[in-house]
């Protein structure tokens, strides 16, 4: 197990902390203060770790080994407190902590292929699984039986990557690798009311295809923003892409190409602020100029002194590389916080406007940033 | 006289750095399996459309890529035969090593004299710009390489058919 470390001298102009926990870090997930952290270390558990401000506890408190293959999905409901975890082996769990101890309850999703990705709604009655059977698991908790049930969305050409849901509790958007991003009704009679007016009408039978955005590349992720009014996606072809629905369905669609690596994952700051990470390992931030949305910059900026301190160490790796490679080589640590790919990304206070949120990579390191 | 190989290797790299970006990916095809999606190309909407660098008819780059995997294939520069036969046995040497290299393959590509496949998990352990790195040196390696191979073959050549004829002078 490695020693917690925090980044060498880096000031990204916002992170306030950063721990590598991991040797690799497929998802996060916060529990509702933001005391502990949920992980999954790239293998079939899920490691609780409790925060004190700026730092991490070294040992994982809890540790959760049901699952058979790679946790690809963890969410933590905020309010009932509950854990919910995915994995490739196409199993989805829901965690209840009793008597110090958490314990899982196996849900019947459904699916023969690999779960990529979960989410409680916002109500916490209900939540969404998305699979590489190019199917989304929606399942709601039958007290009958006293045990969760699933529906499914099907409609997807390929596998689904992710899913978010509206804040209404009944919309639910997909993103998927047969290049479109797409909103469903996750209506459940019996569990949800009537939904009212939204902007894809007010009529909205379950699995219902309500709207479809197309993409050049795999959509990575779709977030809905806080008002619900507004939809993003981004995609492989290093696109994010905004829907303002606020006029009414399917809405205007506006596509930002960016310069550099694709996007994985994006979070709204607000309604007028988007923070999207990828394969540049950097935080970028687009935001909304007078109905515009455009790439605005990237969030991690490295520290002149850390080139400086930087330089000392590429001259010493330089001559390391040289004993072992037998060739000039070049500083091997990249000048962003994180190392490897990032690929999930959390809030740390939802609500209208985000002010701290988390990131968490394949290098092992969960950061903090403030807004 | 030969161009410089700068430009041919920035393209490279370019390119690399792009289709490098790979996420781990489960089959959609068999439960609980995870394939390279670039070797059984079963799903069209997970492979991108491969590319070829080529700096002249003879020396060329083919990347594919995909979701979780990517497949780079070289072709090297052979004047005569004597450098194919040269480059032939280096390639079988490094591809029978394959499991020691981790990144090679096995077998090179139809058309191509080595072929290497980086996979998600490759990515996930190792870091992406020294593995392009990497691959871009070796591609300036092997031509090194080879002229070497080939100057120390006529060096031998020569001295040995000299002791020989010393016999008969």
């Amino acid at each position: 197990l490695h020693p917690p470390y925090s980044s060498p001298g880096h000031s990204a102009a916002m992170s306030i902390a950063n721990l590598r926990l991991a040797d690799s870090i497929t998802c996060h997930a916060w529990n509702n203060n933001c005391s502990e952290v949920a992980i999954c270390p790239n293998n079939n558990q899920v490691q609780i770790f409790k925060r004190n401000g700026t730092q991490f506890d070294p040992e994982p408190l809890h540790i959760l080994d049901e699952h058979d293959q790679v946790v690809s999905g963890i969410d933590w409901a905020p309010k009932t407190n509950r854990l919910l975890t995915s994995a490739h082996d196409r199993n989805a769990y829901v965690w209840r902590f009793e008597q110090n101890v958490w314990k899982p309850t196996l849900v019947i999703l459904r699916i023969n292929r690999a779960a990529t990705h979960c989410k409680w709604s916002p109500n916490e009655n209900k939540f969404a699984v998305a699979s590489g059977a190019k199917v989304v698991s929606v399942c709601y908790f039958e007290v009958d039986n006293d045990w969760w049930v699933s529906k499914h969305i099907k409609k997807h050409k390929s596998t689904v990557l992710k899913v978010d849901w509206h804040p209404n509790n009944i919309l639910l958007a997909t993103a998927s690798s047969d290049f479109k991003a797409r909103v469903f009704s996750g209506f459940i009679k019996g569990v949800d009311e009537r939904p009212g007016e939204t902007p894809f009408g007010s009529r909205l039978p379950f699995g219902e295809l309500l709207a479809e955005y197309p993409s050049n590349g795999w959509v990575h992720s779709v977030k809905w923003a806080p008002s619900g009014m507004q939809l993003a996606f981004c995609s492989h072809d290093s696109t994010v892409s905004f829907v303002d629905v606020s006029g009414g369905a399917p809405g205007q669609l506006q596509s930002v190409k960016f310069n550099g690596l694709p996007v994985v994952d994006i979070l709204w700051l607000n309604e007028d602020a988007l923070v999207g990470i990828g394969f540049d390992n950097n935080p970028l931030l687009f935001s909304r100029n007078g109905g515009t949305w455009s790439f605005t910059k990237r969030l991690d900026e490295a520290k002149k002194e850390a080139a400086a301190a930087g330089a000392n160490r590429a001259a010493f790796n330089m001559f390391k590389a040289k004993v072992e490679v037998g060739a000039e080589s070049n500083v091997t640590n990249l000048n962003t916080l994180h190392q490897n790919l990032p690929n999930c990304l959390k809030s740390m206070n939802p609500g209208a406007s985000v002010r701290e949120f988390s990131s968490s990579g394949l290098d092992g390191i969960v950061s903090v940033w403030k807004n | 006289m030969t161009t410089t190989i700068k430009p041919y290797t920035n393209a490279i790299r370019a390119t690399l750095t792009a289709s490098c970006c790979l996420i781990n990916f489960a089959s959609q095809l068999v439960e609980r399996h995870n394939k390279p999606e670039v070797e059984s190309k079963q799903n069209k909407e997970l492979v991108l459309n491969p590319v070829i660098i080529s700096r002249n008819e003879k020396e060329k780059v083919l990347i594919e890529s995909s979701i979780n995997s990517i497949r780079i294939s070289v072709a090297v520069k052979q004047a005569d035969d004597v450098e194919q036969i040269l480059c032939k046995k280096f390639m079988r040497f490094l591809s029978q090593r394959a499991e020691n290299f981790i990144i090679l393959r096995r077998k090179p590509i139809k058309g191509y004299d080595i072929s290497f496949l980086v996979t998600n998990q490759h990515t996930e352990t190792f870091l992406k710009h020294k593995l392009v790195d990497f691959i871009v040196y070796f591609m300036e390696e092997i031509d090194k390489e080879i002229s070497e191979m080939k100057l120390t073959l006529n060096a031998r050549a020569r001295i040995a058919a000299q002791e020989y004829i010393k016999q008969f002078v």
